[in-house]
Parts: structure tokens; C-alpha cells; sequence
């Protein structure tokens, strides 16, 4: 097999016409022929609730499934900050323009052009739903909404509902979504895990899942399954994601023909409670916000053990403020990770472990007071309070970088179709807007830019061009009835095995190995390396892994266990792929490769391109497919937060 | 959804809101009672004056039946609301600790508070109501003596104790009835109910030493007569 | 890492193998458990351990582990959530319990919820409540600029009090009715409060209460236990809204 050059199908044309035009030119359904096609959803985050909801308004019968016992309670729940917008309320030289280059800069240049420029549009469109959702947005005392500014942007384009956006985006979804299941227009099926995508005549038509509670197999028939399972940060074990948070979905996807694109963008957050021990379950994320006034340090002699009071200021590193002047504390994600990183291999870290830097508020309270920090960040200073027992008032917080989030994820052309027909991602799950690097308060208006205003238009077209409702299938199929035996035949491995070791304790090894040879900085040697250690312990998972219980009724073993044997696979595309892209850009930072004040240097030349991998069977490496990049509307620099 | 007019008013909120409404009126008989019942210091003639006033006139029979009518709701919806919060819960729990901050002893113990009540009630009327008759003639007009009644049940102090003790439960009761009432009708305001909470407290205070009062001071009145 | 300050603790934990089988108090006991962990990774530990023997481990919900999906429960020495105060289980650390400590550990409880396995119990009356009229019926793409709905500060911060409800169920496991009066009262007050919600405010109120009593939940009786135990601290101010506006809309109503 050869390497294919990808097309994303993006539209001709201006950029700032091409969507307005395209939603045009694309075919649309007859409003009475909708309620014929049923659409799955995997999914119920702010891009497979947003979807299922408007995909139902329209008129189709939409399947939607989750792992959790409600749709409520999706990782998109999570996310703090705030949602981006380009409504420009504050006045302040915002634009869509501005949104779409800032996106396009913080994503290190290596994200589509077209689909960020759409994102942008369409991000004012989400503050308007949203709003006439009822979600309780802050308010200025005019009764107008309030914006911040977030994540080191020029300008105040955050939108926000305390440090609970996430929450209440997601809600206002949800909510719409039951609006449909009342109407008998969604059928959600929770607590029920994809197992398989079932393919027929080349086309996806339909999943295979196992309700989590009885332990059934069960087959549904589509005309269009919609990928909505978020990322897969969760490899690395210790992650901010949600427990379940998981890639196996996309992962069955990959095997039947889904592109896989850029594994190795990963976010690594700067601002987490640091890991306390060993019984560690996953990180905490505080909000990046604290960023804004809190100074982040180290002291500047190694292994200095003094309680930081009665380090003085001239034996302190306020390492961020000196490296970078004009940016300070508020550099972008990667950049703040990976220099916390860089002091701490300089043994310079600090507490218990001495893997963490001080974020310190000690200077910002006695500027404006400790009651106007409180107003501020109070809830964030009880959260850190509660996990950690220490007092941000009287003492610096302690801090270290955590995996966050996933840029890369399955390769979608503009249209947000795979590589598989009638199979489309949306939101984390997808690689196409973010780059190289995620902006703070980006990833909640992505999935609800595809899910409320990007896949409804597209999938009808695809609908109406295709008419996969003319071939007849239903899940009597015998596809699916294969499907079905080959997904159980997975699961009756993972009980069969009979070995010695629990489950997470391979997936603790795994995130271990990825923590450390496909972290924050990646060279050769150890990329290489972790491939080998990946793939020695996936041959020991799959000859030593215990899993208790039985294939019936609720097994909670059983159901990591087919997670973690995804991750086993998955965790060596990542390094793959970290490995060919021999250049630093965003989350990736290839060591070989970086300026001489120790920055992600980008190789333009060679990597101006997205890593598309096609899965070409067990036995096989996979092959590295290439949609090269272009940027008319934006000039590639060096990113410089001097 | 088209719901009967009978359903909806056996809804969760319809049931809080009677026994909340049922319960203030009975309230408002307490303060009414208390009132007349205070004679009983001012003297014999006085108090049995106001007792044959009240029970000679006609009107007084609608008056019980509306009284009775009012009683009985509350105590329909009690019975109703009790059945149902059970089985709400088929299995109980195996440790169950109050927070602290929501439940108090006043509130946790309404069913029981309100059944002394009950027996209380129906002794009250047994031994005062329909109990001993003795006459006596004030102003030239023959009435019944019911002030003896009184004074003599109360010689006994056992009696004394048994009627504070449902007093007690009484004050007890309004205590967490009085601002839950509020509540039930959907009156909560951050300016109001802390009025309202203090006021209820003050009425529970009121009623339990206002009623107490009066067998202390039958008690000590004993055998004066 | 064994270290001094690590506790043994006594566990009564609640095993059941699934809805239809009657479940049991089991004890467990459990060394070296850091003062650090969470009470979630404290039961991670003693899964561990179940594993190792063979045993099958306690199966639990839990999903963010950072208090706001909703998922974990657990009533904690007889207490949802555990002793501290607007903290969910998977936020209680195990610092507020001390060595030799005996913990009797629980599912939520309620005819409404009832058991699937162990400590998971299905919560999926709440979706059928919300199902009922817990949104405001707009379609995508209709909506007006956002700032065109003018929203006083005061009711939008009073929304989101309201609003920042997890769904949890702790209010309907701690209230001795088992009543869900708070959780529904949450959702009728935050769209009450605001205007894209007063068009359907009749309806929904009406609506939402007739499905919450159909599912088996009790009555309220004003005890506040919900809000002493909510991980968000919904007043019960709420519960005296949702009453007015029941009883508004069940007068006014056309049906």
C-alpha cells in the first residue's frame, strides 16, 4: 500500500464566503423525507448532545448512546474557563478575523485553514443558542454579557457562567436533547459502550455496543454514525480526563478505515494540582485564569528545601517573567508546561515530591487585596484547599503541567466526514481546528460549532448525495450479525486469559512509558524506546491481564480492560507518529528540533502537513497518509511570546 | 399533558400546601383558644361567663364542624404524606446521621409530635368538653360551672405534668409548622423568612408557656375553690 | 508508598450483586491508606486488593473525580457525600477520617433509585423529570443576539446558583422522604428566573412535578436536609419558588 495525499474537500472560493456559499451549493433533504433517516450518535459531550438535538429539530430519528447513567453527565462538564466568541462585545478590536488568526497562530500553524475560519464564524451563532437555551451566562449589572479575557488572548472574548462553563454549555445541550427524547425524536441509550462499527457495501452503517449493565451485545442500524467520544488523554493513565474518558470508539473506527491524524498533539496543561502518590486515580485541573494573577516559581538554588516564605525574592525564579518579558506568566499552554518541566529536571522543583513549581498569589493580594482575589478565585482557592489541605492565601499553590487534551484525533475532511463514508467525528474526538496546540476556551465552541451548526448541514448533504436509505439495510444484516460475534469474541479473550495482573496496573505502566517517553519533550532515542516498552507490554497484557467477574451483568474489569487494550495500540501510533514528525510544533516538542533559546522550532518545509494514519492490519505498521496544508489568509512566523 | 382537577390537586406540592394551610389556621385557633382560656385568671365568673357565651350560641356548631374539618385534613394529609414517604424508601439504610444543618429534633419528630397531639386532643375533649358537669348561676343566669372542671382536674399533679408534656410536643410541633407553612406556599424571601423563622420560634415559646400556664396555675388554685 | 501518617481503616461496604438479588453489609479491612487519597482512590485501593484476591471489586460510579460531573455517590456513615459540607465523595479526602476508623459505606437509597450493583443505583428518573419540560423549547438556529435578552445581574447570578445543580440525586438520598423536590426545584427556578424561560413556565412547572410524583419520590417536608447535603448548596429557597409556581400555573392553567 501506498501513501495517499488527502484531499478536505474544502470548498473554492474566498475564505470568508466559502462556508455561506457551500451551505448553498450543498443538497438538502426534504423535510418529509427526514424522518426517515435515523443518524447514531456516539457520544452525549457538547458535540454529540448539540448534534443529536438539532440533528432531531430537523427531523431525523437520532440514536444517541453513552457510557454514563445520563447524557448530563459527559467529561465536557468540566471545562471551566469559558467559550470563545468573536462578538466583539467589549469593544476592544475583536473580530472573526482576529478569532480565526489567533486560532490558526495558537494552533502552531498546522491546523486547516478553512475549517477554523468556519469555526470562527460560527462561534458568534453559539452565544446566541446558548443564551436562548437559558444558560446563566454572567451578566454586567446593565443585564448585558459579561466576556474575560482567557488563555493569554489580546482581547476579552471569553464567555463564561462561573468557573462552571463547561457545565452549563453542556446542560443547555443536554436539555435540549430531552426536549427531543419527549418529543420521541432521540432515543438515548446510556450506560452503553461501542463495541464495533458495523460496515456494509463500504459505508458505515450501524455499532455494535455492550450495555454496561447486563453485559448485552447489541446491534443498531444507521444511515450515518457520528463519532462524538471526545479524546484520548487517558493513555497516559494520570490525565485530567473524566475516568471513562476513553478512545476505544474511535480506535474501533481506525480499524475499519478512519484516518487517525496526528496522535501526537497532545495538550499538557500547566496549571494542575501535582500528583500526591502512588494511589493517584487522575489530576485536577485549576483554572488557567489563576495565571493571570498568580507568579509562577521555583528557587533559584537546586534541592533548596526552605518553606517558600522564607525563600526572599532575590533567591527566587520567576522563570516565566524573565524568559519571557511581554508575555510573562500568561504564555500559551505548552510553552508554560514545558519550562515547569525544564526546572524540575534541573532538580529544582518543589514539595513533597519535588515535582511541582509555586504558583504564588502573595504579591496579587497585597495589591488588590485579599477580598478582591477571593471575589476572584475564591472557588478555585476551597478546590485547592480541599484536595491538597494547604492555604493559597497564606501559602504559594503548588502546581505541575497534566495531560488535558487531545488535538490530534480521527482525520475529517471539511465536511467532518472520515475517511470512512457515512462516518463522521466531531469535536475532540476529530483532529481538524486546533492544530498543533488548543487555546484555552476553544474546545467547548468547537463541539458546539460542529454539533449545532456544522453536521447538520453536511450530513444532509451526504444523505441526500449518497441515499444509503436506498440500499435497505437494517441490523439483520449479516454484517452486523459478524460485527457482533467478533466484538464478543474480543470480550470472551479478555476473560479468558486468566493472568496475574489487575488491570490498571498495566495501564499505570502504560501511562508511565507515554509520561515519560512521549511527553512533554520526545527526542529519537526515546521514542524509540517507548515503542519497544509499548509494544513488550501489550504482549504481556494480552497473556497476563486478571480480569474478575463474568462477560454478563455489570463488570467493571472487563469493560477497562477492552479500554486499555485500545490504549496499548494507540499509545504506540502516538509515538509513531511523534517519531516521523521530526520538527517541534505546539504540543509536540521534539527536542532535535527547537530554537536556540530552547522554543518549538517548526519545519514548514518538510511537516507543513497533517499525519493521517491508516490502520493496515495487525501485523502491519500503519501506513502515514498526508494532508498537506495550505495558508493563504495567514502568514507562517515563528511563534514568539518574548 | 391534560391533567384532572382531582389529580392535580394530589400532587406533592397540592398535599405541602393543605397540611401548610391547615396547619397555620390551626394555629390561629391556638392563639384564639389561649386567649379565651386566660380568663381562667381573671376568675370562675369571668371564665365561665366566656365558656357559656361561646357554647350558646348557635353559630358555635358551624364553627366546631369547620374547626373539626380543618383538623381532620390535617391530620388525612399527616396520615397520607407519612404512608407515602416510606415507601418512597423500601430499604432503609443500614447508619443514617442527620448533616446537622437541616433536619432538627423539631422537624424529625412532626409524625410523633403530632400524634400526642391526636391523643392528647381527644383526652382534652373527653375530660373537659364532655367531662364532669357541674352548674353554677352567674348574674342570675345557670350555666355550667366548667371552671371547677378545671381546677379540679388539675389537683392532680400527674394531670399537670401529662398536659405540659403534650404542651411541649405542641410547641414542638409549631416550632417547625410555623415557617414550614411559609415555605410550602412558596413565601421565601432572604428578607422575610428569617422574620418568619424568628416569629415561629417566638409563637412556639408563646403557646408553650401561655398553655402551661393555665395547669400551674389551676394547680395552685386547688382546692381553694 | 507506606508512610507513617498512612491509616487502617474498617469498612462496612454495601455488596449486591444486582437489582434483583438482596445485598448485605460486608466488612473489609484496609492498611496503608494515604491521608492524600481521595475516598474514591481509597476504594481504588481496596478494589485492588479484592482483585489480587481474586475477589470480585466493589463496583461504584465515579467519572470526573473533580466534583461537577454528578456520577459518584455513596451515602458515607450515613451521610451523602460523606461528613464534609459541599463536597462531593469523589472531593472528600481521606484527612477528615483518622486511623482504625470504622466507615460504613452505602448506595443512595430510594424507590426511585433503585440498586443496579454494589453502590450504583440508576438515576435515570432524573432524566425523565427533565425530559418532562426541564428546557426551554428553542430550536437551533433561532436564537436572537444574545444581548438583545437584557437579564438583570441579580437573576442571572440567582439562575446559576440554581443552575449549578449535578444531578447528583444526594438531595432525594438524604431527605428521609426520599423526595426530589430540591433537584426539580433547581431547573424550574433557573428557567423561572430567566426570561427565555417565563414563556413555558406554566407548562413546565405542571409538567415537571406530575412526573417526579409519578416516579415514586416522596413528599417534601421542609426538613432542608437536601440543601445541608447538596455538594452545590441549592437552597431550598428554590423548593418555596418552585411551590409558587405551582400553584400559580395550577390556577391559571387551561387544563
Amino acid at each position: 500500500m501506498s501513501i495517499k495525499k488527502l484531499d478536505g474537500k474544502v470548498p473554492a472560493g474566498p475564505i470568508k464566503t466559502k462556508w455561506d456559499q457551500y451551505k448553498f451549493d450543498m443538497k438538502l433533504v426534504n423535510p418529509a423525507n427526514k424522518r426517515k433517516f435515523k443518524v447514531i450518535v456516539l457520544g452525549t459531550g457538547l458535540a454529540g448532545a448539540s448534534a443529536s438535538a438539532t440533528l432531531a429539530e430537523l427531523g431525523y430519528h437520532v440514536d444517541a448512546f453513552c457510557i454514563q447513567d445520563s447524557a448530563r453527565r459527559a467529561h465536557s462538564i468540566a471545562a471551566q474557563g469559558g467559550v470563545n466568541a468573536a462578538k466583539a462585545y467589549p469593544n476592544d478590536g475583536d473580530s472573526i478575523w482576529r478569532l480565526f488568526y489567533d486560532t490558526v497562530k495558537g494552533g502552531d500553524y498546522r491546523a486547516r485553514e478553512a475549517n477554523v475560519y468556519r469555526l470562527a464564524q460560527v462561534s458568534n451563532n453559539i452565544i446566541d443558542q446558548c443564551a436562548a437555551q437559558g444558560v446563566p451566562f454572567a451578566r454586567e449589572y446593565g443585564g448585558t454579557l459579561s466576556n474575560r479575557s482567557f488563555g493569554g488572548a489580546q482581547v476579552s472574548r471569553t464567555f463564561y457562567a462561573r468557573g462552571q462553563t463547561g457545565q452549563q454549555l453542556l446542560l443547555g445541550a443536554y436539555s435540549a436533547m430531552m426536549k427531543e427524547v419527549n418529543k420521541g425524536k432521540i432515543t438515548v441509550h446510556t450506560r452503553s459502550e461501542m463495541v464495533e462499527l458495523v460496515m456494509v457495501n463500504g459505508k458505515a452503517r450501524g455499532v455494535i455496543t455492550r450495555n454496561i449493565i447486563t453485559g448485552a451485545f447489541e446491534k443498531h442500524a444507521a444511515d450515518a454514525v457520528l463519532l462524538c467520544t471526545g479524546g484520548y488523554g487517558n493513555v497516559y493513565f494520570l490525565s485530567t480526563n473524566a475516568m471513562t474518558s476513553n478512545s476505544s470508539a474511535a480506535w474501533k473506527c481506525y480499524k475499519k478505515g478512519a484516518y487517525f491524524a496526528n496522535p501526537c498533539y497532545t495538550q499538557i496543561h500547566p496549571t494542575c494540582i501535582p500528583v500526591h502518590g502512588e494511589g493517584q486515580s487522575k489530576l485536577t485541573l485549576m483554572s488557567e485564569s489563576l495565571r493571570n494573577d498568580g507568579r509562577v516559581w521555583v528557587p533559584k538554588e537546586k534541592g533548596d528545601s526552605r518553606k517558600p516564605a522564607d525563600i526572599p525574592d532575590e533567591e527566587r525564579d520567576y522563570y516565566l517573567e524573565t524568559k519571557y518579558p511581554s508575555f510573562g506568566n500568561l504564555v500559551p499552554r505548552d510553552v508554560a508546561s514545558r519550562n515547569a518541566k525544564l526546572v524540575v529536571d534541573e532538580k529544582r522543583g518543589v514539595g513533597a515530591t519535588s515535582v511541582a513549581v509555586y504558583l504564588d498569589f502573595r504579591d496579587a493580594i497585597k495589591r488588590d487585596g485579599k477580598d478582591l482575589i477571593k471575589e476572584k478565585y475564591g472557588n478555585l482557592f476551597d478546590m485547592y484547599n480541599r484536595i491538597t489541605d494547604a492555604d493559597p492565601y497564606s501559602e504559594p499553590m503548588m502546581i505541575y503541567p497534566a495531560v488535558h487534551y487531545t488535538m490530534g484525533g480521527i482525520w475529517v475532511d471539511y465536511n467532518l466526514q472520515t475517511s470512512v463514508k457515512g462516518l463522521f467525528a466531531l469535536g475532540e474526538a476529530n483532529f481538524s481546528d486546533h492544530g498543533a496546540n488548543r487555546l484555552g476556551a476553544s474546545a467547548l465552541m468547537q463541539g458546539l460549532a460542529d454539533g449545532y451548526f456544522v453536521v447538520p448541514y453536511t450530513l444532509g448533504n451526504y444523505l441526500v448525495t449518497e441515499k444509503p436509505e436506498q440500499e435497505n439495510v437494517t441490523a439483520d444484516n449479516k454484517e452486523f450479525d459478524e460485527a457482533l460475534s467478533s466484538a464478543k469474541a474480543h470480550f470472551d479473550k479478555l476473560m479468558s486469559i486468566g493472568g496475574n495482573r489487575s488491570v490498571d496496573s498495566f495501564h499505570k505502566e502504560l501511562g508511565l512509558l507515554m509520561w515519560e517517553y512521549v511527553g512533554m519533550g520526545r527526542n529519537e532515542a526515546g521514542l524509540k524506546k517507548g515503542i519497544e516498552e509499548i509494544k513488550k507490554l501489550r504482549v504481556e497484557f494480552w497473556k497476563n491481564v486478571k480480569v474478575t467477574g463474568t462477560i454478563e451483568g455489570i463488570n467493571v474489569e472487563l469493560e477497562k480492560a477492552n479500554r486499555v487494550a485500545d490504549f496499548l495500540e494507540l499509545g504506540e501510533l502516538m509515538a509513531r507518529d511523534a517519531l516521523e514528525r521530526v520538527e517541534s510544533c505546539g504540543g509536540h516538542f521534539r527536542e532535535e528540533s527547537q530554537t536556540e533559546e530552547n522554543e518549538a522550532k517548526r519545519d514548514d518545509d518538510n511537516f507543513a502537513h497533517v499525519a493521517a494514519w491508516e490502520y493496515a492490519g495487525e501485523n502491519n505498521d500503519p501506513i502515514r497518509n498526508i494532508e498537506e496544508l495550505t495558508f493563504e489568509n495567514v502568514a507562517l512566523t515563528q511563534r514568539s511570546y518574548k | 399533558m391534560s391533567t384532572s382537577l382531582v389529580a392535580r390537586f394530589s400532587t406533592s406540592v397540592v398535599k405541602k400546601v393543605a397540611m401548610g394551610i391547615t396547619g397555620l389556621l390551626l394555629c390561629g385557633f391556638l392563639i384564639s383558644h389561649l386567649t379565651g382560656n386566660f380568663l381562667i385568671f381573671v376568675g370562675p365568673d369571668a371564665f365561665n361567663l366566656y365558656a357559656h357565651t361561646l357554647t350558646s350560641n348557635p353559630l358555635i356548631y358551624g364553627a366546631e364542624a369547620i374547626l373539626m374539618a380543618i383538623f381532620l385534613g390535617h391530620l388525612f394529609m399527616a396520615v397520607r404524606l407519612v404512608i407515602e414517604n416510606k415507601l418512597a424508601r423500601p430499604t432503609p439504610y443500614y447508619v443514617k446521621k442527620p448533616t446537622g444543618h437541616g433536619a432538627t429534633f423539631a422537624s424529625s419528630t412532626m409524625p410523633y409530635t403530632g400524634l400526642i397531639i391526636l391523643i392528647f386532643l381527644v383526652l382534652h375533649l373527653i375530660q373537659f368538653k364532655y367531662g364532669t358537669y357541674f352548674e353554677t348561676t352567674v348574674d342570675g343566669v345557670t350555666m355550667r360551672n366548667l371552671y371547677k372542671t378545671v381546677i379540679d382536674f388539675f389537683t392532680s399533679p400527674v394531670n399537670v405534668v401529662l398536659y405540659i408534656v403534650a404542651m411541649a410536643a405542641l410547641s414542638l410541633h409549631v416550632s417547625h409548622g410555623f415557617w414550614s407553612a411559609f415555605q410550602s406556599v412558596g413565601f421565601n424571601h432572604p428578607k422575610y423568612t428569617p422574620c418568619i423563622n424568628t416569629l415561629g420560634k417566638i409563637f412556639a415559646v408563646v403557646v408553650f408557656l401561655g398553655y402551661s400556664s393555665l395547669p400551674i396555675f389551676c394547680f395552685l388554685q386547688g382546692g381553694q375553690s | 508508598m507506606s508512610n507513617a501518617n498512612n491509616m487502617s481503616l474498617k469498612l462496612k461496604v454495601w455488596r449486591q450483586n444486582d437489582e434483583k438479588s438482596k445485598g448485605k453489609m460486608v466488612d473489609y479491612s484496609l492498611d496503608d491508606v494515604s491521608p492524600d487519597s481521595s475516598f474514591l482512590e481509597m476504594i481504588d485501593q481496596l478494589n485492588e486488593k479484592l482483585i489480587d484476591k481474586g475477589d470480585e471489586p466493589i463496583a461504584f460510579d465515579h467519572d470526573c473525580r473533580e466534583g461537577i460531573c454528578g456520577m459518584c455517590s455513596m451515602m458515607i456513615n450515613g451521610q451523602a457525600h460523606g461528613p464534609e459540607a459541599e463536597t462531593t465523595t469523589c472531593q472528600l479526602h481521606m484527612r477528615k477520617f483518622k486511623d482504625g476508623d470504622t466507615i460504613a459505606i452505602e448506595p443512595f437509597r430510594a424507590k426511585a433509585f433503585p440498586v443496579h450493583k454494589d453502590l450504583m443505583v440508576d438515576r435515570s428518573s432524573f432524566d425523565a423529570i427533565i425530559q418532562a419540560g426541564g428546557y426551554v423549547n428553542v430550536n437551533t438556529g433561532n436564537a436572537q443576539d444574545a444581548n438583545a435578552i437584557l437579564i438583570p445581574k441579580v437573576d442571572a447570578d440567582l439562575a446559576m446558583d440554581a443552575a449549578a445543580c449535578i444531578g447528583c440525586g444526594a438531595c432525594v438520598a438524604s431527605c428521609k422522604n426520599a423526595s426530589a423536590m430540591l433537584f426539580v426545584s433547581a431547573k424550574v427556578s433557573q428557567l423561572a428566573l430567566l426570561p427565555q424561560g417565563k414563556i413555558e413556565r406554566e407548562q413546565r412547572v405542571l409538567d415537571m412535578v406530575d412526573k417526579m410524583d409519578s416516579l415514586g419520590f416522596g413528599n417534601c417536608t421542609n426538613e432542608a436536609e437536601c440543601e445541608a447535603s447538596c455538594p452545590k448548596a441549592i437552597s431550598i429557597s428554590n423548593i418555596a419558588r418552585l411551590n409558587r409556581e405551582f400553584l400559580s400555573a395550577a390556577v391559571k392553567s387551561r387544563s
